[in-house]
């Protein structure tokens, strides 16, 4: 079994690094370092953030990729009462959260910080389910010299704890699942007030936008998406870890970068994203054809079977429902065994998986049925051959979890 | 007018499937699925949302 990456293996940029600045190799900014290398933050106002935020396209970088703009838009006109800074990355195959605490916890502050002046926000709170990380950003928040009131809070969680509503809910002192009436974060957030809830790096790109202005910020990126953006890139590759790339860089630049041999297949976005074609060069964005979710790029090889690797990860998601709805709660586990099914050769397997995936989109409180039917779909589709040779007795490969799971550790 | 499910709160009684067969069928585990577009507008579909036992389906928008 592949270690599951807790902690970034490498640190490392394809062009100038922006976010990981000074950083690279995984050395930690500390605030002196952290002000040598990008000056004091810039306050601004809140027509000015939403202004810039347009004009650069950015975009929440915690999978759902909701433009920051509207976002803004949506508070109320008197404001925000908190500003929630999300580094749970529930995602087994990303750690960028992690690593932007760990190593440049100031950067993120400040984005968090003059956002929540910028929309009168008396609290910032940033909650993450890692220690060392939130060990990280108390420090920062404690060495800084404008002493913002900033709160971190650490709550070990699984995949849909740390879902943007579910943390709002779990912040608000009641369980940290997914409420099942959808209202937004900005018009009832933590304990019911509006809130502008993101992820950590959405606000490490804000307190960039900040210093910058949005025509030196779209120097890199695309027209329409501009800046970088961080990817977690794992599985079959000889360099793992955290990678800031030009938004709109190619797959196949960036699996060259990590040392990857020979691709197999790849999976973009996590397991609530999609398998794709390592064949075909698909553009890295926050919301292209093939969107990399929260910034997740794993490679598989031909060592392992990729089926099995398919069926394991599906049981993993199957666990990790909230339990609080019947499509998900009966349809997951259901799915997980017509998946086995598969890995086992059974002939009527293929047609039971299709039917349960096509009922689970659209039925549960948060987008984890949804998701998870994505990533089974993808995959099986690329996976036909695979699976016409295990219904003939299978590949004879065996699965090596280059899609990392979660250890026995803290579940 | 549109019926939603409140799927937190849903425990697959299955009494909007009995009250609207032609709108709501029961997945393998008797949990409802929705076909909007054959929805009836007005009683029939009120009726439904009272009596759901576990206050999980309700109406919205016209």
């Amino acid at each position: 079994m592949t270690e599951t990456m807790t902690r970034p293996a490498g640190v490392w940029s394809i062009g100038a690094p922006r976010l990981l600045a000074g950083a690279l190799g995984g050395r930690r900014l500390g605030v002196r370092e952290h002000l040598s290398v990008h000056g004091p933050p810039v306050a601004r106002t809140r027509e000015t953030f939403t202004s810039w935020c347009s004009a650069v396209g950015l975009r929440g970088r915690g999978g759902a990729a909701f433009p920051v703009a509207a976002k803004l838009a949506a508070l109320p006109q008197e404001g925000a009462a908190a500003v929630v800074v999300n580094a749970c990355g529930g995602e087994p195959g990303s750690v960028k959260d992690r690593a932007l605490l760990d190593l440049v916890p100031h950067l993120v502050l400040d984005g968090a910080v003059t956002l929540a002046a910028a929309v009168g926000a008396e609290a910032v709170v940033v909650v993450t389910h890692d220690a060392a990380a939130a060990q990280s950003a108390r420090v920062a928040a404690a060495e800084r010299r404008d002493r913002p009131a900033v709160s971190v809070d650490h709550a070990p969680g699984g995949f849909v704890a740390g879902e943007g509503r579910a943390v709002l809910a779990g912040l608000s002192g009641g369980p940290a699942v997914p409420p099942g009436r959808r209202r937004h974060a900005t018009e009832a957030g933590l304990h019911g007030r509006p809130t502008f809830a993101s992820n950590a790096e959405t606000f490490a790109h804000l307190g960039l936008l900040a210093r910058m202005g949005p025509q030196p910020f779209a120097a890199t990126g695309l027209a329409h998406e501009a800046g970088t953006m961080l990817l977690t890139v794992g599985g079959a590759v000889a360099r793992p870890g955290v990678v800031e790339i030009p938004i709109g860089t190619p797959t196949d630049v960036v699996l060259q970068a990590a040392e990857a041999a020979t691709p197999t297949a790849l999976v973009l976005g996590g397991y609530h994203g999609a398998w794709v074609d390592p064949a075909r060069a698909h553009p890295l964005a926050v919301t292209a054809e093939t969107p990399v979710g929260a910034g997740v790029l794993i490679a598989l090889d031909s060592r392992t079977c990729p089926m099995g690797e398919l069926a394991r990860v599906t049981s993993w998601l199957a666990a990790e429902s909230a339990g609080q709805c019947g499509p998900c709660v009966f349809g997951l586990p259901a799915l997980a065994d017509s998946l086995a099914g598969l890995w086992a050769g059974r002939a009527d397997a293929w047609d039971r998986a299709q039917r349960r995936i096509a009922l689970l989109p659209g039925r549960g409180a948060c987008a984890h049925p949804d998701g998870a039917a994505r990533f089974v779909a993808t995959g099986l589709h690329h996976l036909a051959e695979e699976i016409a040779a295990h219904r003939r007795g299978g590949c004879g490969r065996p699965v090596l979890g280059q899609l990392p799971l979660p250890g026995g550790d803290s579940r | 007018m549109r019926l939603e499910i409140d799927w937190t709160r849903c425990d697959g009684h299955g009494l909007c499937a009995a009250l609207l067969p032609e709108a709501i069928e029961l997945d393998e585990f008797g949990y409802p699925i929705i076909h909007a577009q054959r929805v009836p507008s007005g009683l029939a579909s009120r009726r439904a949302v009272a009596s759901c036992p576990a206050l999980a389906l309700r109406l919205a928008g016209k």
